[in-house]
């Protein structure tokens, strides 16, 4: 086996151009496919942390009757309760932060320009919204007793031609089934990141909201953030109560799951795609090698080499550039994932084709996913040998007195 | 004692309908330690014979045997196991790998036999010395002349020591002064290590070196002529 390796080798050094496109073809490849991954790993954990932080929390506790998709106001359908009730979840072991919600819809509007927006009441006090409080760019962040304040996205602001202490008009739906509008002022302007929320969601404080959309002291939900998202489930367990729906951050981001696992299988097919093309390229080039050197496996087998050593030499050929391009694909695919982990891809606008509800950022990061980049280097490798078996078996079937003729 | 025999050897290749009848019934028997030059025109069938003796080729009918043993019927693992052991070949075009030096090229046979890394040092130096191309041994095909290459061949032919060399039109390629030196190189191998050669030429110049000469006409043995005394050493020189 060792001698064999030594003529393998050979053979690839004295290839060295052929061997090096080979290397590239394979290494490319990788790459491709672990920045691949990285990209896609940084991007769903992106979103989801995304998600989580600006709109979902890790824990919602609802009243059971509530239904999201009508962003119902009905006082039975809200929490009674629910300055209690965020205290209650509050002084459970492992919350960072819980407060009430209020969430209805709406449409701000200035004389020219009128959007349909998601009305968020909040405690501005709480940590809850904190990614929202920190993204704070222009003027303030509301307060609690402010009666007239709204927070707008910049964007939202800059599309409708508002600036900080500019009036606007917010219409709302109420609990009674109709809508009331009322004159606010723009407080201050906040930027996420997150462009396809940024530009439907303004924030007003809980109690003003409350009474604007006449709900009188009831919230929506109460959103909580965990110290640590995996005990989620657990802490759902010890506040369930009948009447009350306890929603974990895997069932609140249940649309981004879904597409993740949708897209997986785009994703699959994707790195199908590559292998077959790197494994085209390593078959290709071995039997072009396998052509050009008739004459050598008839030499060999004239020196006494059998067909199944012919074989093994061809495969240990595949092999070694496989091996070897693999590794360097890993190397210069997970440098592609340090840069996009760092630096980020810029997206931009692109984020926006996102829904509301999967808040893509304008820059994607990358994320290292060891536990892939690990599959996809053994299914090169399984690829890269199944690819040599053709060529491999045609050099070793050669009779060498045919071999030999071939001059 | 006999080292190859043939029992009438016929090979008939197939291309299409075409049947071409190589060997036409031979018998032929190579004594150990002889030099034999195997004769004739071209198509007479020299490489066909060459090839069944090398156990490259088997006979469409008749028996080969090598050193008393059987190898018609062989699979072609156990020719591989055979050539490897007990044959050598020097071809027409010196049929070195490419890409490998001198120094790997020899060592070849001796890598594919699993001698040991410092067992196959020895034997490589040995051999490029006994073809006087010691300064050689780094470089490649390409970088040697006609003569040089088949020096290397003739080394890579012996690394394993084998009973049986068989040349197939070593000095074809050649010119004269290079031609003559490989000869030489030849017999005086055969002489040293008692090696039997088969050489298959069409060239005058070569006969005078063999002690035996066999003549081939239309796949059969038209001719067998030994020559007692020391004819070639006149030829080559008195060296």
């Amino acid at each position: 086996m060792r001698q064999l390796w030594k003529i393998a080798y050979r053979d690839l050094a004295r290839n060295r151009r052929r061997s090096a496109l080979t290397l590239v073809a394979v290494a490319l490849g990788l790459a491709l496919l672990v920045m691949l991954t990285g990209l896609y790993s940084g991007a769903i954990g992106d979103s989801i942390e995304n998600n989580i932080l600006l709109q979902t929390g890790h824990l919602q506790v609802r009243d059971e009757s509530y239904d999201e998709d009508k962003v119902s106001l009905a006082w039975e359908d809200l929490l009674d309760n629910s300055e209690e009730l965020a205290a209650q979840v509050r002084a459970l072991d492992g919350v960072q932060a819980a407060s009430p919600v209020l969430w209805a819809s709406g449409i701000v509007s200035t004389r020219e320009e009128s959007v349909g927006v998601r009305v968020f009441g909040i405690d501005p006090l709480s940590d809850v919204y904190k990614r929202v409080r920190d993204g704070v760019v222009a003027g303030q962040f509301i307060q609690p007793d402010d009666r007239s304040g709204i927070l707008l996205s910049r964007r939202l602001a800059e599309s409708m031609g508002v600036a900080v202490g500019d009036p606007v008009s917010l219409m709302v739906n109420t609990s009674n089934q109709q809508a009331d509008e009322a004159a606010f002022t723009v407080r201050g302007l906040y930027h996420t990141g997150a462009l396809s929320y940024d530009d439907i969601t303004v924030f007003l404080p809980l109690s003003k909201a409350q009474a604007f959309t006449r709900t009188e002291g009831r919230a929506s939900a109460i959103v909580a953030l965990l110290e640590n998202r995996e005990r989620a489930d657990a802490l759902a367990q010890a506040l369930t109560t009948p009447s009350l729906t306890i929603l974990t951050w895997r069932e609140l981001n249940q649309v981004i799951l879904q597409a993740v696992e949708m897209s997986m299988s785009i994703t699959y097919l994707m790195y199908l795609i590559v292998l077959a093309v790197v494994a085209v390229v390593i078959a290709n080039t071995l039997l072009m090698s396998v052509f050009e050197r008739v004459r050598e496996m008839g030499i060999l087998a004239a020196l006494g080499m059998k067909g199944r050593q012919i074989m093994a030499m061809f495969m240990l050929e595949a092999g070694t550039l496989g091996l070897v391009g693999v590794l360097l694909g890993v190397l210069l695919g997970s440098l592609g994932v340090l840069y996009m982990a760092t630096v980020g891809l810029h997206i931009g606008e692109m984020a926006t084709v996102a829904t509301a509800e999967i808040a893509y950022g304008e820059v994607i990061y990358g994320d290292f996913a060891p536990g892939a980049t690990l599959a996809l280097s053994a299914a090169a490798m399984v690829i890269i040998l199944l690819a040599s078996l053709y060529p491999a078996w045609f050099a070793a079937r050669l009779e060498p007195i045919d071999a030999l003729r071939m001059e | 004692m006999e080292v190859i025999k043939l029992e009438d050897a016929t090979r008939v290749y197939k291309i299409g309908e075409v049947e071409t009848h190589a060997l036409r019934g031979v018998n032929l028997t190579v004594e150990n330690g002889e030099f034999t030059a195997l004769v004739g025109p071209s198509g007479s069938g020299k490489t066909t014979l060459l090839q069944l003796m090398g156990c490259l080729d088997r006979p469409t009918s008749g028996r080969v045997l090598l050193q008393g043993e059987d190898i018609t019927r062989l699979s072609s693992n156990k020719r591989a196991d055979l050539r490897r052991g007990t044959i050598g070949f020097i071809f027409q075009f010196f049929a070195l790998i490419p890409g490998l030096s001198a120094y790997e090229n020899i060592e070849l046979p001796l890598l594919l036999s699993g001698s040991n890394g410092k067992q196959r040092r020895d034997r490589v130096g040995e051999l490029l010395e006994a073809v006087g191309l010691s300064e050689r041994a780094k470089h490649r095909p390409d970088q040697m002349s006609g003569g040089e290459q088949q020096r290397v061949a003739i080394a890579r032919a012996l690394a394993t020591e084998p009973v049986l060399i068989l040349a197939d039109e070593p000095t074809a390629n050649l010119d004269t002064e290079n031609g003559r030196q490989v000869m030489e190189i030849m017999l005086r191998l055969n002489e040293e290590t008692g090696s039997t050669f088969v050489c298959a030429t069409h060239d005058p110049r070569v006969v005078p070196f063999a002690r035996r000469v066999v003549e081939l006409r239309d796949g059969k043995v038209a001719g067998d002529k030994r020559y007692e005394g020391d004819t070639r050493w006149q030829v080559s020189g008195g060296q």
